[in-house]
């Protein structure tokens, strides 16, 4: 075997392992944040976290404050080359759905842990953000990842739902 | 009114597809419509070069640019090599070239033909041929490719690959793949088209010499010595210099009823 034969192996090998690597690592990852995301989706069940702007009729809030949960993700090797490949042809981008979807819940599962442990019985006028964080590379055209935001008002009630 | 507690639910944002299902489709997808189109594309360049006269092609090459290209312009042995290109050359009176022989400097042996007429002659392959007649086998086999136009036809291949490559990398992945793959399918001309261009430079051999004695000693040469010397390996990543090449020179001398006896030409004062 020539040695340019081997170079071109490795070159066309090294994308190939980190594919394979990003995938199994990705995927190891994804599923266990899930099932951590339902377990404290779970435990938070009973609490009120809400759009409303105003405070629902009956409700009478003895202390506001604003709580809020942040999220900053970024994808991985394989699921940008999906996305990628997808971006040629168009169409639902399913490999970051995934990504998108957890971090969501995350942001508002932290800012219902922020409302709880001040001890708030709620949430309302609850609203999610999400902003591009610029990579420092290429002139910031590229992304380093995407922060997404919940926050809202969290309210203390003068009668506490049981 | 009322709340009541829900969690949330999965599978409505998130698609249930397995990514690999998507993986495998996107890449198994692409590659074989890029992959077609690919084939479409050479096969079209190759038409339309092809039907570019010879003549418009020199015409369009003769200005060929050499400041990109590392050219000693001033080497002593430039002038027996264009001399015995010319003589080679006058042999294939149809010829609508004018071949322009230019000498590059490095120890890796290799000569190429490039479209206008342009042959390229590394230093190396000069210290390295022992007689006229093995260098003249190696410029009447680069001659064969401008008689096939197969230089045209590489001009066409790593033209598409290199658009193809810049539109894939600026839009998506970038993995190297794309630079790769194009590579290795342009490094060379076909393996018949080379055969082809060693039989019209033995038909100038020949023609020019009256035997073809020694015209592949040189290949030998670098048949043996492959597994040692990596100054041959230049000449090696571009043509096939396998026993097979001989065998099929021999076997054309010997259908032809080419002489295999006579005396080499020893080199012009210039090249020994």
């Amino acid at each position: 075997m020539s040695p340019e034969s081997i170079e071109v192996l490795i070159s066309l090998l090294f994308p190939l392992v980190l594919l394979i690597g990003t995938y199994l690592i990705g995927t190891l990852l994804e599923r266990r944040h899930f099932t951590d995301l339902r377990a404290r989706e779970e435990h938070f069940r009973g609490f009120p976290a809400i759009t409303f702007e105003n405070l629902p009729a009956g409700w009478e809030a003895t202390s506001s404050d604003v709580v809020q949960g942040s999220v900053v993700v970024s994808l991985d090797y394989f699921k940008r080359f999906i996305a990628a490949l997808r971006a040629l042809v168009g169409g639902r981008v399913k490999s970051y759905e995934p990504l998108l979807d957890r971090a969501r819940r995350e942001a508002n599962l932290r800012m219902i842990e922020d409302a709880t442990s001040r001890g708030f019985h709620a949430v309302i006028n609850v609203r999610l953000e999400t902003s591009r964080m610029a990579s420092a590379r290429g002139d910031g055209k590229g992304t380093a990842g995407i922060e997404i935001l919940a926050y809202g008002t969290a309210i203390r009630l003068a009668s506490p739902p049981s | 009114m009322r709340f009541t507690p829900r969690l949330p639910r999965d599978g409505i944002n998130v698609s249930q597809e397995h990514p690999l299902k998507e993986a495998t489709v996107l890449i198994v997808g692409l590659g074989a419509v890029f992959a077609l189109l690919f084939i479409l594309l050479v096969w079209l360049v190759d038409i339309v070069l092809l039907l570019v006269p010879a003549e418009a092609e020199a015409r369009v090459f003769s200005s060929w640019d050499l400041s990109s290209l590392e050219v000693l312009s001033d080497d002593s042995r430039q002038a027996p090599v264009q001399e015995l290109v010319e003589r080679l050359a006058a042999h294939w009176p149809e010829s609508p070239y004018e071949f322009r022989v230019e000498i590059m400097p490095g120890d890796e042996a290799n000569a190429m033909a490039l479209p206008g007429g342009l042959i390229l002659v590394t230093e190396g392959l000069l210290d390295q041929v022992e007689t006229e007649n093995e260098l003249a086998l190696v410029m009447g086999h680069e001659l064969g490719h401008f008689k096939h136009r197969d230089h045209i036809r590489r001009l066409g291949r790593v033209t598409v690959l290199t658009i193809g490559a810049a539109v894939v990398s600026s839009s998506a992945a970038r993995v190297s793949l794309a630079d790769t793959v194009g590579n290795l399918a342009t490094r060379s001309f076909g393996r018949d088209d080379e055969r082809e261009a060693d039989r019209f430079g033995l038909e100038l051999v020949q023609a020019e010499f009256g035997h073809v004695a020694g015209a592949w000693k040189f290949f030998e040469r670098l048949d043996a010595s492959a597994l040692g010397i990596d100054r041959v390996a230049a000449y090696l990543s571009t043509h096939p210099g396998n026993r097979d090449r001989i065998d099929d020179l021999r076997a054309l001398a010997a259908a032809r009823g080419w002489p295999l006896d006579g005396e080499p030409v020893s080199l012009a004062l210039g090249l020994r």
